[in-house]
C-alpha cells in the first residue's frame, strides 16, 4: 500500500467518529422537523445562509426542498441569500459583510419564515447578526454548526456536529440537511401541526 | 435532465407512520428512529467506498497534484445539489482552510449569465462544454459530478475535457450510468448506493479526501 493510499484508509477512519455522531442528535432532528413544517403549513418560506463552503450547501439546502430529489414530493418555498452576488457584494461593500445576511433578512422575511443558518464553527459574524436579527423578527431558527456549541448563536435549534475540522463538519451538515428535508416531509404529509405543536 | 434523481417514495421509507391513525408523539419516535438509521447506513456506505476506492482516490490525487505542480487548474460541473457540491469543491481548493496551500480551481456552474447564454442559444448539454472549450488546456482538470451518471451536460463536458487533454474526474452513484460506458475517463468514482442524498454524502467524503491527499503530495514534493 502506497503512502498515499494509506493516507486515504486514514482520512476515512479519522471521521467516522463526529459522522456516526449525527445519530446522537436524532431526537433534536425530529424536533426541529416539526416545527419546519409547523412554518410551511402556515405559509413560511425557508431562507438558507453560510458563508465559504457552506455557502454552497445552503444553495443544495435550497434546492432540496425547491425542487426534490424524490419525485413527486411539493415543492416548498426556500431561497439562498449568497445567491445573488449583486446584492451581497453591494450589502458587503456599504455596511460591511457582517451585514450581508440580517440586511436581506430585515428585507425579505416574514414572520412565518424559517432562517437556517449554517457555519463550520460557529463563529461567523453575518451569521450570528442574522440569526440575532431572524429571531427579533419572529422567525424559527435553525443552526447547523460545528467545533465548540457554545460559540454558536442562541436559536431554536441547534445541531452541532463534533470536530474542528471544517471537512468532515461540512459532511455532517450535508446528512442533517437531507434529514432535515426528508422528515419534514413526513411531518407535512402526514400531521396537522395543530395534532403535534 | 436526465439527471433526473430517483428515490424511494418516502411512503415505502415510512411504513409505520402511513397506518393512520399514528399518536403525534409516535411520529417523533419514528422520525427518532428513522435519522439514527439513516446515519448508520451512510457509515456503511463510507465504509464501503473506501474499500473499493482508497487506491483509486490515492491514484487520483497523484494525477491531480502532478497537474497542479505544472501549472494546471480545477474545473468542477454538475446540476442541482451536484452543481453547489461543485462550488464547494472548487471553493475547499481555491480558499482551502488555513495552513493549506491555496490551489486555481474554478466552478462552471456559478456564472448565470454565460449557464443561461449557453442553455438559451446552444442547449443546456453544453453549458459545461462550450465553458471548458472556452477556457480549459491541456494540463487542467477537469471534475464531474452527477448522482446518476447520466447527465447529458456532465457526460459532454468530460467528454470534452478528454479530448483537450484535460484529466478527468467524475463522482457518480447508481451503478456509474453513461459515465461507466465512458472509456475515455481517466478516474471514476461510482458511490455503491441508490440514493441520492446517500451518494451526495458519500461524494462529499470523496472529494474532501481527494483534496486532503492532494495538499499531502504537493506538501512532500516542496
Amino acid at each position: 500500500m502506497t503512502p498515499t493510499e494509506a493516507a486515504v484508509h486514514h482520512a476515512f477512519a479519522a471521521r467516522e467518529p463526529a459522522l456516526n455522531g449525527v445519530a446522537d442528535q436524532a431526537g433534536r432532528l425530529g424536533v426541529a422537523c416539526r416545527d419546519m413544517a409547523a412554518r410551511f403549513r402556515r405559509g413560511g418560506r425557508l431562507i438558507t445562509f453560510g458563508n465559504g463552503a457552506s455557502a454552497a450547501d445552503a444553495s443544495h439546502l435550497a434546492v432540496e426542498f425547491m425542487h426534490p430529489a424524490v419525485v413527486g414530493k411539493p415543492a416548498l418555498p426556500a431561497v439562498a441569500l449568497g445567491n445573488d452576488t449583486a446584492t451581497l457584494s453591494g450589502i458587503g461593500t456599504r455596511e460591511g459583510f457582517a451585514e450581508v445576511f440580517a440586511h436581506q433578512l430585515r428585507a425579505l422575511a416574514g414572520p412565518d419564515d424559517i432562517a437556517l443558518g449554517l457555519t463550520p464553527d460557529g463563529r461567523c459574524r453575518n451569521l450570528h447578526r442574522a440569526i440575532a436579527t431572524a429571531r427579533e423578527g419572529g422567525l424559527l431558527t435553525v443552526v447547523l454548526s460545528g467545533g465548540d456549541a457554545a460559540d454558536a448563536p442562541a436559536a431554536d435549534h441547534l445541531l452541532c456536529a463534533a470536530s474542528d475540522d471544517p471537512l468532515i463538519v461540512a459532511e455532517a451538515h450535508m446528512t442533517f440537511y437531507h434529514l432535515l428535508w426528508e422528515l419534514t416531509q413526513v411531518f407535512l404529509e402526514q400531521y396537522g401541526t395543530e395534532r403535534i405543536g | 435532465m436526465s439527471d433526473v434523481p430517483r428515490m424511494t417514495e418516502v411512503a415505502d421509507l415510512y411504513p409505520f407512520l402511513y397506518r393512520q391513525p399514528t399518536d403525534p408523539g409516535d411520529v417523533l419516535a419514528e422520525v427518532t428512529r428513522a435519522a439514527r438509521e439513516k446515519a448508520a447506513g451512510i457509515t456503511e456506505l463510507r465504509r464501503a467506498v473506501v474499500a473499493g476506492h482508497a487506491a483509486g482516490i490515492a491514484a487520483c490525487a497523484a494525477a491531480m497534484a502532478e497537474r497542479f505542480a505544472a501549472g494546471g487548474r480545477l474545473f468542477a460541473f454538475g446540476n442541482g445539489g451536484s452543481s453547489t457540491d461543485a462550488d464547494a469543491l472548487a471553493a475547499t481548493f481555491l480558499h482551502p482552510p488555513p495552513g493549506a496551500r491555496v490551489l486555481p480551481a474554478q466552478s462552471l456552474t456559478r456564472d448565470s449569465a454565460v449557464v443561461t447564454a449557453l442553455a438559451n442559444d446552444v442547449g443546456f448539454e453544453s453549458v459545461f462544454t462550450r465553458q471548458l472549450a472556452a477556457v480549459g488546456r491541456p494540463g487542467d482538470i477537469a471534475v464531474g459530478l452527477t448522482t446518476s451518471g447520466g447527465s447529458a451536460n456532465v457526460v459532454r463536458a468530460l467528454g470534452e475535457a478528454a479530448r483537450r487533454g484535460l484529466l478527468t474526474v467524475a463522482l457518480a452513484g447508481h451503478g456509474g450510468g453513461r459515465l461507466a460506458g465512458l472509456d475515455v475517463l481517466d478516474h471514476l468514482f461510482v458511490i455503491p448506493s441508490a440514493s441520492v442524498h446517500r451518494i451526495q454524502e458519500a461524494q462529499t467524503t470523496v472529494r474532501h479526501v481527494l483534496w486532503e491527499c492532494v495538499q499531502r503530495v504537493l506538501g512532500e514534493g516542496r
